[in-house]
């Protein structure tokens, strides 16, 4: 196995390509993995505390070895970055078909430092790399700006994909995504912020190369095991309509949303807490890249007739929302219209912003709203403007809001544009009064729009996520839907299914931690995994076509291990910025405010967040204390060079 | 016989085509309310709830809980009254 590697210094105009060689995927398996690596290789030369809208960040695109090779198991595309509106580690997935096109084109992973002189974009086809003039493209969203490109590039040698950036790149707002041919979103830690501070618009690729596999027919037989497992899950026939909106109702059931900043966990309304959306609004059906057997993605075209306020957004056309862009508008936001959140998701798509702090910043500041906590001279100061409404629900706010952000027209823009817990310390220090209790945030100050506190595992996640406060690092599925089995099988116990207790919910969050980065290397889809096709086992039944397509035959046992070196170098990197224990923590709200409804009322995570930490730090082989690493562990894990630069950094536990 | 009430959402409703019913069965159990429902369903419920290699309740992207937030498994018992919700088991997106 061996790929290539494009580094493009936009200083310079540098375009060089190198091999990936072999041993690289014997370490890091792809995808994340050596996207990984090539990041800490170049802080190991640059300044690791450099400002990462500097031009000495580095903002990599990486495909894992399994994408585009018709295994069928979905793609992802990741970024990996130094995260501009938290300070530290910064990655970030989405699918589609850009991901399989950079394969095409004759790259597997891109490498971008330094900062272009005027507005440019990347253009790779079939193994050519130019830096074009983006000057027309400069102002446009990511929409428009992908549009323009596709046009304008032809279909020869294929059509082109993009990775563009909307406003909120250009203008390097800290929360700014990078968005995949206009519809699938890098959303989370600032990768669009990254982009527009090195002037890059846009990356467009066409080809006309493949993939080569070391065991074609091993890997065809592996797909069609597959394909045959999936179209015998009858719940993955719901899944294809609904995507993850069928989370929806039971997270309703349980009390697992995030209502308005999470003063409750269930929707209100009818039309957004039911199945009106598939009813509705669903028009059509999508793939979202074409190696995938599942097919979720859908499509609406509004006509105006489908809700009330589907009137406002006539001729209106984009992808179904995500049950996260739906969390986001109609639970923090209070949106009750599905027509609005859909507008929701194409607004913050087209602007490229992230709807997970957008939206838990705007509520934050509702939510001082709804106490009274803002008078007319207060507002004005924070809006520039006289009378400016905050009320729940209410889309035409929102919408001034996210401008406000997007343009950084205002205080209200230039506060919270890394995100709610920046923008409330910094809200709080201009107005001599602590307002911290109403923002919604874990580690690094990320938010996220859900439910935590009844969820051990889940919080934990939100407390130890290498990126800040995120679900996809270490998924608690097993915690969330009581899985026994797999509790059985992964600690020979039942507790880690059962909600009633601490125990094993830190070593569930470091295996399944594991389990994902694992998942994140090969670069396939996690609902291929959660639909659970293959025994949940990403080390073993995944491991057999990883395999195939590299030549590197692991023992499940070896490939947990191959996840956790992968977890401990985001974690190496989060260590030489500084973060120690007391960074792996989650806000007031979470902690000590009780559960207000839904199944599991009175919870708050206080009651046993220190202890799953410590056990989390316990099966990692951490320090319990300091929260660093040991020497010990990540020699056990072949991981000397690593240690050998957390020492020097003083960020090694020698023990 | 005790009644036990189902309430099925996205996947399951669309088999079952209501909401939510009662049924009367003859042993509190979960394997009664399971037989029962797949026989009024038939095979595409059969599918959906059940995981055949294992002759259990079907784990994969599905969640049984009883009304105190508890998943049921096929071994649990019922007590009259009480109800299940059948889900779709999604989370994240």
């Amino acid at each position: 196995m061996e790929s290539r590697l494009l580094r493009v210094n936009l200083t310079t105009g540098d375009c060089k390509v190198e091999t990936v060689p072999h041993a690289m995927f014997e370490r890091w398996i792809g995808g994340s993995g050596i996207n990984n690596w090539i990041m800490w290789e170049h802080f190991l030369t640059h300044d690791v505390n450099c400002d990462p809208r500097g031009p000495d960040n580095i903002f990599v695109f990486g495909v894992g070895p399994l994408a585009a090779t018709g295994s069928g198991s979905g793609i992802k595309g990741r970024i990996t970055f130094k995260s501009p509106c938290y300070g530290i580690f910064g990655d970030s997935a989405a699918g589609g078909k850009f991901p399989y096109m950079v394969r095409f084109a004759g790259f597997d992973y891109i490498a971008i430092t330094g900062r272009a002189p005027k507005p440019v974009y990347l253009h790779l086809c079939d193994g050519d790399v130019e830096i074009r003039d983006a000057s027309h493209l400069w102002g446009k969203n990511s929409a428009e700006a992908h549009n323009t490109l596709v046009q304008e590039l032809g279909d020869f040698p294929s059509l082109a994909h993009t990775l563009t950036i909307g406003q909120a790149g250009e203008n390097q707002v800290g929360i700014a995504s990078v968005v995949s041919d206009a519809s699938r979103i890098h959303a989370r830690g600032g990768g669009g912020c990254v982009l527009g501070s090195k002037n890059l618009k846009a990356i467009a690729v066409q080809g006309s190369g493949g993939v080569r596999v070391h065991n074609p027919r091993g890997l065809l037989n592996w797909s069609k095991d597959f394909r045959q497992k999936i179209d015998q899950n009858e719940a993955i026939y719901g899944f294809k309509r609904r995507g993850t909106l069928g989370a929806v109702e039971m997270y309703q059931h349980i009390g697992s949303h995030f209502w308005r900043n999470n003063q409750g966990n269930m929707f209100r309304g009818d039309e957004v807490r039911s199945d009106n959306w598939v009813k509705k609004f669903h028009k059509y059906s999508e793939v979202c890249s074409a190696d995938c057997y599942i097919a979720c993605d859908g499509r609406y075209k509004l006509d105006g007739t489908e809700s009330e306020k589907a009137k406002k957004y006539v001729g209106e056309s984009f992808r179904r929302p995500e049950y996260l862009t739906t969390a986001s508008a109609a639970g923090a936001l209070d949106l009750r219209d599905w027509a609005e959140v859909a507008h929701w998701g194409k607004v913050t798509n087209d602007y490229g912003i992230d709807n997970q702090d957008l939206s838990t910043s705007i509520s934050f500041i509702m939510e001082l709203e709804q106490h009274g906590l803002l008078s007319a001279r207060q507002k004005a100061e924070l809006f520039d403007r006289d009378n400016q409404s905050l009320e729940w629900g209410c889309m035409e706010d929102v919408e001034e809001l996210m401008k406000d952000m997007v343009f950084q027209r205002n205080r209200f823009g230039e506060f919270f544009h890394n995100g709610p817990y920046y923008g409330a310390l910094r809200y709080s220090e201009f107005r001599g009064e602590n307002f911290m209790k109403y923002a919604t945030y874990g580690k690094g100050g990320a938010s996220f729009t859900e439910e935590m506190r009844p969820f051990p595992t889940w919080m934990n996640n939100m407390a130890v996520a290498s990126r800040g406060a995120d679900h996809l690092k270490g998924i608690g599925l097993i915690e969330k839907f009581q899985r026994r089995d797999l509790s059985m099988k992964y600690f020979g116990r039942l507790e880690a299914a059962d909600l009633s207790t601490p125990v094993l919910k830190g070593a569930c969050t470091a295996v399944v931690e594991n389990q994902v980065a694992l998942l994140n290397s090969y670069g396939v889809c996690l609902f291929h995994w959660m639909l659970d096709p293959g025994g949940y086992t990403p080390e073993d039944y995944y491991g057999r076509a990883f395999a195939e397509v590299t030549g590197i035959d692991r023992t499940p046992e070896e490939l947990m291990r191959d996840g956790e070196r992968i977890c401990n170098l985001e974690k190496a990197f989060n260590s030489r910025l500084g973060l120690r224990r007391e960074h792996d923590t989650i806000c007031e709200r979470w902690m000590f405010e009780p559960c207000p409804e839904g199944m599991y009322p009175g919870k708050v995570a206080a009651d046993m967040f220190e202890t799953v930490l410590d056990e989390y730090y316990e099966w990692r082989g951490w320090d319990q204390r300091s929260g660093l690493q040991t020497e010990a562990r990540l020699k056990s894990l072949g991981m000397d060079d690593v240690a050998e630069v957390l020492a020097a950094d003083g960020a090694l536990v020698r023990a | 016989m005790i009644t036990v009430h189902a309430q099925y959402q996205s996947r399951f409703r669309e088999i079952t085509r209501v909401e939510k019913e009662s049924f009367e069965i003859a042993e509190p159990t979960m394997v009664a309310l399971a037989a029962a429902i797949t026989g009024k369903y038939g095979p595409a419920m059969t599918a959906l709830l059940m995981d055949e290699d294992s002759k259990s309740l079907n784990s994969r992207g599905t969640l049984y809980l009883n009304s105190k937030g508890t998943r049921m498994y096929l071994e649990d018992g019922l007590a009259d009254g009480e109800t299940v919700f059948f889900m779709v088991g999604i989370a994240g997106g």
